[in-house]
């Protein structure tokens, strides 16, 4: 028996860009077409679909479908009724994330998307007026960054911003959790299975290489666009996070200098797939940039500026413009922090935690399943009788 | 003992005054026979059977010059019966009876025999046993046709006018072409007003014209003619007769002063446009009667029509939030499943019209009512006329959602305690997971059941498909007729139909009739049943035995003096079955063209033993 009736889902789906939904008739094609749909074993584009059109908002809110599809389009390509599945696909995961957090900012936020303009814009005030009252000396003969920035204070500040984005993603992670496996699978299942999957969620995590099966060739570039960007960012995270100390410096070192260009390497690869998607999103060639929705704008905008302004930094430090190096720098923590603070815990980057998790999530279900000594199937997730 | 004698007079009786001249003509049918059939010997053992007077071989006896050869062969030989050997009838026994009457012989001493599907085609690896059938089948029609007379096609006096029956879209349409074409129509309605089902305010797919609209077009094109006479109020009482004499009885306010009487008019044609009846649900069937949120499409349509416009859609004062279609209600019917109606028998046929209705009153509802959502639980989509398939896209558009259930595990409704309808539907779409939805109105997709004109059907003995609507002759070459001649179908009395096939149907009715009435006279063909006068007792069992009322009856009659029964033919009503032939212990009655001495030298031509010399 199917869960409580929720009339008005696929209205409310329509809110996270899944504006064609309607038009679907069910017949299947997007489902026998989908790469990756028959080794999930989970029927889907329909069966997403169909939960939508039926209102079954529960048992929407538990499946990992929507995160085992990669966009290749495909679907969409075929539909014959432009129903759009992938998008539909795509805005289930923006409406999972909204439901996963429980401030009820990413519903706002993917909702309406001017509330998150204005929370990056106020967020972004907050760091420049931190700035503007809290920096340091000025030294306007030579290029003393650390003067105006201490580099441990900044160090503070990324710590308690990482903490904070942690816990709300993490919140986020654990409500997937529970209601992807259920109660009682959480507390039945042995922990060694939780431990034992542990590696699926990091291979994940840094290659997403279900991503290169999926889909026809354009896909695959695709996925190696992808790949560069993450590599990027976590290039970013980690001199951030983890060698502030070392990454912001007065001292100019050599071109050849790991710091440059660890620095350089991540600023390309996050410049040029950014600048790519902009591009493919202006054209709509492919069906991935057939519809673009704010919150994709805003990501892409915000990740190709904070890397921009973060080169900029460097130009201006190495050459010896210490106002304008001053300037750019808090322009690019303006930046930097509110896509981060907004985007990592409610919004579009929060898929760097879903999408690994889902699939270990799924291994997890597998593994249950598995020990259970049933099919793979959902329905071996129920408690056995005699168990 | 008497009744042999009788029966040897008869035969001896019959016999030609002097010995036919028959000519056998044997087709080769360019080897489709002679490669298996011994085309040569059979014309030579067929020399041999007695009044045969030539037998010949042709290569293509269809063919012009095989044709002239029976014609030369008339002429010259002197023959006075033909029997040609080749093909099915139904390919070219027409054919050669021209041939015949070219050659100025009676169309009717001729005999066809089909030694082709029946000889060769059937026992093709049996060329012995094909060619011995071949020479028997051709001696039984010779047999037969030495017994042949000539006959003439019936003539009978043309009533040129035409009866409707049914003042609706179909009657209103054909009454205005038959009028049209210069022919006086009579049409006959039940009720006091004209339209029928369409006389209720509605939305039309697919052009989404109003209803009032194409009735009034309807009708002002039907009185312009000023030849069509309309009788409101008014019923059939009773049919008889046939085709170009139909006698009927309207039971009605005729004449001057209004009053109810029955008048007595003759008819050459009779159309039936008696139209359906929407089925309606029985008690408590989806709760059907028993809520009052539940209701027919057609209940809607009245709602709809009635309803303010606002957010949401309001009936009988209550907000509708949330409205459910079932369709093929009274449709498709399982047996087993669903209940049967009064007559004992289930709707196993598609309606074909209610799913563009669900359709077009769901898109209504989301088009007009922005809160209202709709709900609609199909087991297919038949919309399936041009246009139609739009209202799908539009519904599907509008946010109408769609379940799909199978005919033999219909939804299962519940009331609640709120007043609203608990839904539970084992969907398709979802795998068979069984749904449930919460709605505030149902509502019914009935289909059509037959229109009510028992009186007619009865007493002109129409025939009824198994759906109960009236049966056409043949689906596709005859779609308009009916096995009583000159009755014709318009529309939904012959099957569930839009208004477009309708009045598609209703001119086509139409033209039949007029290529009927035109004529001065009516043609039929002679194959009905003569009561021999010399031998009829006026015992009556024929008259017992007859399907067709009116085709026999015993009649008083004067012989030597004194007055005797008799039986007598109505040549208009006979359609040559043979029933009274059968039963009749005196052989006083046959079947003219199948005369029981043609059977007899039938069988004894079968069985005949020809050794050539």
């Amino acid at each position: 028996m199917a869960g409580p009736f929720n009339p008005e889902l696929h209205v409310d789906l329509k809110r996270f860009g899944a504006k064609d939904l309607d038009m679907c008739m069910n017949c299947g094609t997007c489902t026998t077409i989908c790469p990756m749909s028959e080794d999930s074993g989970g029927g889907f584009p329909r069966r997403v679909i169909r939960l939508v059109q039926t209102g079954q908002q529960k048992k929407l809110e538990s499946s990992l479908d929507p995160w085992m599809c990669y966009f290749c389009g495909d679907c969409t390509l075929n539909c014959p009724r432009n129903a759009n599945p992938a998008e539909v696909m795509m805005a289930s995961r923006r409406y999972l994330t909204s439901r996963y957090d429980f401030t009820g900012l990413a519903s706002l936020f993917y909702r309406n998307p001017l509330t998150e303009i204005i929370a990056i814009v106020l967020v972004g005030l907050f760091i420049t007026a931190l700035f503007v009252f809290l920096h340091g000396p000025m030294v306007l003969h030579r290029v003393e960054l650390n003067t105006f920035a201490p580099v441990k204070w900044v160090e503070l500040g990324d710590w308690i911003m990482a903490g904070t984005l942690s816990f709300f993603l993490l919140a986020g992670a654990v409500r997937m959790t529970w209601w992807t496996l259920g109660r009682r699978d959480m507390l039945r299942v042995s922990p060694m299975i939780f431990i034992r999957q542990i590696p699926t969620f990091f291979a994940h995590l840094f290659t997403q290489k279900r991503w290169a099966r999926c889909g026809s060739h354009p896909s695959l570039i695709r996925w190696i666009k992808h790949l560069l960007l993450v590599s990027g960012y976590l290039s970013m995270l980690t001199l951030v996070l983890i060698l502030l100390r070392w990454f912001q410096t007065d001292h100019v070192y050599p071109f050849y200098y790991p710091q440059r260009l660890w620095g350089y390497y991540a600023t390309v690869a996050l410049l040029y797939p950014t600048g790519d998607f902009i591009v493919s999103r202006l054209r709509r060639k492919e069906p991935i940039h057939f519809f673009t929705e704010a919150s994709d704008w805003i990501f892409l905008v915000m990740l190709f500026l904070t890397a921009l302004t973060g080169i900029m930094v460097n130009v201006f430090r190495v050459n010896g413009f210490p106002m304008a190096t001053y300037i750019i720098y808090v322009i690019h923590l303006a930046i930097a922090v509110p896509m981060l603070v907004v985007e990592v815990p409610f919004s579009k980057w929060s898929h760097i935690m879903y999408r690994p998790l889902s699939i270990y999530l799924a291994g997890v279900k597998k593994a249950v399943a598995d020990s259970t000594g049933k099919g793979s199937d959902a329905q071996a997730l129920e408690p056995a009788a005699a168990a | 003992m008497d009744r042999m004698n009788q029966s040897e007079t008869e035969r001896c009786g019959n016999q030609p005054a002097s010995e036919p001249r028959v000519g056998v003509y044997i087709c080769r049918c360019g080897g489709n026979i002679s490669d298996v059939v011994d085309t040569d010997h059979v014309a030579e053992v067929c020399k041999l059977i007695p009044g045969v007077t030539t037998a010949k071989v042709h290569t293509f006896m269809c063919s012009d010059p095989g044709q002239q050869t029976i014609i030369d062969d008339i002429r010259q030989e002197k023959l006075d019966r033909v029997v040609v050997a080749s093909c099915s009838p139904f390919l070219h026994e027409l054919t050669f009876r021209g041939a015949v009457m070219r050659g100025k012989l009676n169309a009717y001493l001729y005999e066809h025999v089909n030694i082709r599907e029946q000889c060769s085609w059937a026992h093709k690896h049996d060329p012995r046993g094909a060619t011995a059938k071949a020479i028997a089948l051709i001696s039984a029609a010779v047999g037969k046709v030495r017994h042949s007379r000539p006959l003439e096609k019936i003539r009978l006096a043309n009533n040129q006018r035409a009866l409707i029956v049914g003042g609706g879209p179909a009657g209103m349409k054909a009454a205005a072409d038959l009028a049209a074409c210069g022919l006086s129509v009579l049409l006959v309605e039940r009720s006091n007003r004209l339209g029928g089902k369409l006389a209720s305010p509605q939305r039309m797919f697919p052009t989404g014209a109003a209803s009032g609209e194409i009735l009034s077009k309807l009708e002002s094109d039907m009185r312009s003619t000023g030849r069509v006479e309309v009788l409101l109020s008014s019923e059939i009482t009773r049919v008889g007769g046939f085709v170009g004499n139909f006698d009927v009885t309207i039971h009605g306010p005729l004449g001057p002063s209004g009053s109810m009487t029955d008048t007595n008019v003759s008819f050459g044609a009779i159309i039936m446009a008696t139209g359906f009846q929407p089925y309606v649900p029985h008690d408590g069937e989806f709760l059907f009667g028993r809520h009052p949120a539940v209701m027919t499409t057609v209940a809607l349509q009245e709602a709809l029509a009635a309803a303010p416009e606002g957010k949401m859609l309001k009936v009988n004062g209550h907000e509708i939030r949330r409205v459910a279609f079932i369709h093929c209600v009274g449709s498709r019917q399982v047996e087993g499943v669903h209940q049967p109606g009064t007559d004992g028998r289930l709707n196993k046929h598609c309606s074909r019209v209610c799913c563009t209705t669900v359709l077009n009153q769901a898109l209504q509802i989301r088009s007009r009512f922005a809160d209202t959502r709709v709900y609609d639980l199909y087991q297919d989509i038949r919309a399936y006329g041009r246009g139609h398939e739009q209202y799908y896209t539009d519904a599907s558009r509008a946010g109408v959602v769609f379940f799909r259930y199978h005919g033999d595990e219909p939804p299962a409704v519940t009331a609640e305690k709120d007043a609203s309808l608990h839904i539970r539907v084992k969907d398709y779409l979802s795998w068979g997971e069984t749904l449930e939805i919460e709605v505030d109105l149902l509502v019914l997709a009935v289909g059509m059941t037959p229109g009510p004109c028992e009186q007619i059907v009865d007493q002109l003995k129409l025939p009824r498909g198994e759906d109960g609507f009236l049966q056409e002759i043949h689906p596709k070459l005859r779609p308009v007729e009916i096995s009583v001649n000159g009755v014709l179908l318009a529309g939904t009395a012959q099957a569930p139909m839009n208004l477009q096939e309708t009045l598609a149907a209703a001119g086509a009715a139409a033209v039949k009739a007029r290529s009927m009435l035109v004529k001065q006279h009516v043609e039929l063909n002679p194959y009905v049943a003569q009561v021999d006068a010399n031998l009829c007792e006026g015992l009556g069992q024929c008259v017992a035995e007859c399907q067709y009322d009116g085709a026999l009856k015993l009649i008083e009659t004067s012989r030597n003096g004194r007055t005797v029964k008799m039986a007598e033919v109505n040549p208009g009503l006979c359609v040559g079955c043979g029933a009274c032939v059968a039963v009749c212990p005196n052989r006083a009655i046959n079947v003219n063209g199948w005369r029981l001495d043609q059977y007899d030298e039938m069988v004894d031509g079968l069985v005949r033993e020809l050794v050539p010399a």
